[in-house]
């Protein structure tokens, strides 16, 4: 059996996705992965949900998933020539222009500390912070959902303060409980499923943000604000 | 109805999957070897698109409760109705009572049920397909187990199968230009360099030139490939990124992973390769423990395979309708 | 068999589709009460000519397995070959060969329990609908 990692792939932010201009490779013979070049930041995922508008229009596409920097497009068929595919996205990407989108406000409130924030001492250790300004950073910045992925609902969450940075773990909690508030890397997000999670826990929510029976089923939308109310603060 | 008498586990309710999702996190799912679905969904009378069952721990068995079109299509083996030997990729028609029972087959990995109007369990965002993970769609989100009872839908097939079955060449024999043989027990299985290729060294030769066994640790979500590790000349990170299955990802360890139908929709690590999607159902029907060469393809041959899939597929559906009308006729 | 009349339109417009899709390029059915015939011609209609011959014909001993439709006659699977291990013992629901039209195959059964004494069609020859294929001498 695999053991699926729940929102196991972090922002990797330490290295840039391409130098120069944006660079496009290939998934099997329909998909193609453009990532922008430059640093991870709201601008450049700007330009990607402008890119995503353009992408999702042409008649040939099946599908596509934005995600932290990139965008993958899905053909319904195998081009002939991939060159020219890749001429397509490329020249998409030359002329998208940062776009802002008008997302929701979700406050979602937040049990930090207790039994499910089995990583806040650790976090506390390598921040060289106490538990309470850890808890208070976190959910004093405001968040944008620059992506879904990984597992459904789940947002990628951008505008943790560097200050409660924390790497995901090398050996991933095994069952980690949907619900769990955590930190992985220089990203923040709750955890949609019960499951194996290199993120690090510092809290839990409580409130339902995936519905397969919704016609929305995720709560959460590329371009949403996210606020982390405290509920609780359990020390 | 139908009764499901004998299941091992993980087999499940599945049909040609639930793309669009991705974008929101939710995996695409549907049959390991979609294939098998469309063609068993053609023999018996449904659109493609119909929900049947993956079968891929045995021996499995069922009970019709009403006279029932169905047909046993993907994994090699005969099927038994009662006592009787049927044909694999054989539409026929069950009386009501009749047990339907498979077992192991001798090669490959997945058997697949279709049956007349299709299993109805209720539509998740556009699919029938169980997601395991997701712990919804197909019944109840879980895999079958004994004494589950399965409503079927509505058949609206405009002619009887024939009394005798209605049978056909199946794709690996009828394709078998298309679709090369097993080379000394070895599948070649068809891929094209992935993003990061290139940090492979000698052109990703260790990859390319190995005959790779799938590890027992593979499921529906992925095959773990064993063999001698293959490491990029610098190690990078992605940013996290969409996936489709098929892409050929090497983790830290250097043994490399195929998504397969329940991918996860992200991914980061290095993607040395991507297997071609027209020949995901070959692998989907490889069984644990046995052994995969990759080969190198082009968007061209990739192409040019998808054309020949779909005139078989659009072959297979005028011929068994225009041979089911005459027979009608003619009865 | 009785109950299809080959004057009817209806059928021979299906029998000329199923002649079609075989790649079959004619059809000649004798019946007792006639006989019919189907010449598919590239680019034109099909000609199509059924006359009345009224022969009564004698009941024969051996059941005949006979073509259901046109198309290519197969043994059987490779594996399952039948044509050189005769005469057999079949059951009713024993799968004796199959009728190509294109990618499908009509599975050819018995149809009753007896000695198969008889394969009557070449291997991979095309068919014609009513052709005999297999003879089988039926037990009590």
């Amino acid at each position: 059996m695999i053991a699926t990692l729940n929102n196991h792939m972090p922002l990797r932010e330490i290295v840039p996705a391409a130098q120069g201009r944006a660079r496009v490779s290939s998934i099997g013979a329909r998909s193609f992965l453009l990532e922008a070049p430059g640093e991870f930041d709201l601008a450049a995922q700007r330009r990607i949900w402008a890119l995503s508008q353009t992408v999702r229009g042409w008649p040939d596409i099946a599908e596509i998933v934005p995600g932290m920097t990139n965008l993958l497009a899905i053909f319904a068929e195998a081009p002939e020539d991939p060159d020219t595919v890749v001429a397509r996205l490329l020249e998409a990407w030359d002329n998208a222009r940062s776009i802002d989108l008008a997302g929701k406000t979700i406050e979602i409130p937040v049990h930090y500390g207790g039994e499910h924030a089995v990583d806040l001492p650790a976090l506390c250790d390598l921040a060289q912070l106490s538990d309470r300004e850890i808890v208070r950073i976190h959910h004093e910045a405001t968040y944008r959902v620059f992506a879904l992925g990984s597992a459904p609902g789940f947002g990628y969450l951008h505008g943790l303060d560097p200050r409660i940075y924390m790497p995901r773990k090398t050996v991933p909690s095994l069952k980690m409980a949907k619900g769990c508030v955590t930190i992985g890397g220089m990203q923040t997000g709750v955890a949609m499923l019960t499951g194996p999670n290199g993120w690090n826990s510092i809290g839990y929510a409580e409130l339902q943000m995936f519905d397969p029976a919704s016609p929305t089923p995720a709560m959460m939308a590329p371009g949403d604000t996210v606020r982390f109310v405290p509920a609780r603060i359990e020390l | 109805m139908i009764e499901i008498l004998e299941t091992g586990p993980f087999n499940t309710v599945q049909d040609l999957g639930r793309p669009g999702y991705r974008d929101i996190g939710v995996s695409a799912s549907g049959a390991m070897d979609p294939f098998a679905v469309r063609i068993g969904n053609i023999l018996v009378g449904n659109d493609e698109v119909a929900a049947g069952i993956e079968v891929q721990t045995f021996p499995f068995s069922l009970r019709f409760d009403r006279r029932t079109v169905f047909a046993v299509t993907g994994a090699d083996g005969d099927p038994m109705l009662d006592a009787l030997k049927l044909l694999p990729w054989c539409a026929y028609t069950a009386e009501a009572g009749q047990v339907l029972e498979l077992k192991h087959p001798p090669t490959l990995a997945r058997a697949y049920v279709s049956v007349g109007g299709g299993l109805d369990v209720p539509s998740v965002m556009g699919s029938r397909s169980t997601s395991l993970r997701g712990s919804f769609g197909g019944n109840a989100g879980r895999p079958l187990v004994k004494g589950d009872r399965l409503a079927l839908g509505n058949s609206a097939d405009f002619a009887p199968v024939p009394a005798n079955g209605l049978a056909v060449i199946e794709p690996a024999v009828a394709l078998r230009d298309v679709f090369p043989d097993f080379v000394d027990g070895t599948l070649p299985v068809r891929a094209l360099p992935g993003g990061e290729h290139a940090l492979f060294p000698d052109d990703g030769d260790a990859f390319w030139s190995q005959t790779w066994k799938i590890s027992s640790r593979s499921d529906r979500t992925g095959y773990r490939l064993s063999g001698e590790p293959i490491k990029p000349t610098t190690s990078i990170e992605m940013r996290s990124h969409g996936i489709v299955p098929g892409v050929i990802q090497v983790p830290p360890g250097g043994e490399p992973i195929v998504q397969m139908s329940d991918a996860n929709t992200a991914g980061g690590y290095p993607k040395i390769a991507g297997v071609i999607e027209c020949d995901l159902w070959r692998l989907g029907q490889a069984r644990i423990g046995s052994r995969i060469r990759f080969v190198r393809s082009t968007h061209a041959e990739a192409r040019a395979i998808e054309q020949a899939v779909a005139r078989y597929v659009e072959d297979v559906r005028t011929t068994s309708e225009m041979i089911k009308r005459a027979l009608k006729a003619m009865a | 068999m009785s109950a299809i009349d080959f004057s009817d339109p209806t059928t021979i417009a299906l029998l000329t589709d199923a002649l079609t899709a075989a790649g079959v390029s004619g059809l000649e059915i004798s019946w007792p009460g006639g006989q019919l015939r189907i010449v598919v011609a590239t680019g034109e209609e099909a000609r199509i000519n059924v006359s009345s011959t009224a022969q009564p014909v004698s009941a024969a001993q051996p059941v005949v397995v006979k073509a259901p439709m046109a198309g290519h006659f197969c043994s059987g699977n490779s594996s399952r070959s039948v044509a050189d291990r005769l005469p057999r013992s079949v059951s009713a629901a024993d799968t004796l060969g199959f009728l190509r039209v294109g990618p499908i195959l009509l599975p050819l059964c018995a149809g009753r329990a007896g000695i198969l004494t008889r394969q009557l069609a070449e291997p991979d020859t095309l068919v014609g609908f009513g052709d005999p294929l297999f003879e089988i001498e039926p037990q009590s």
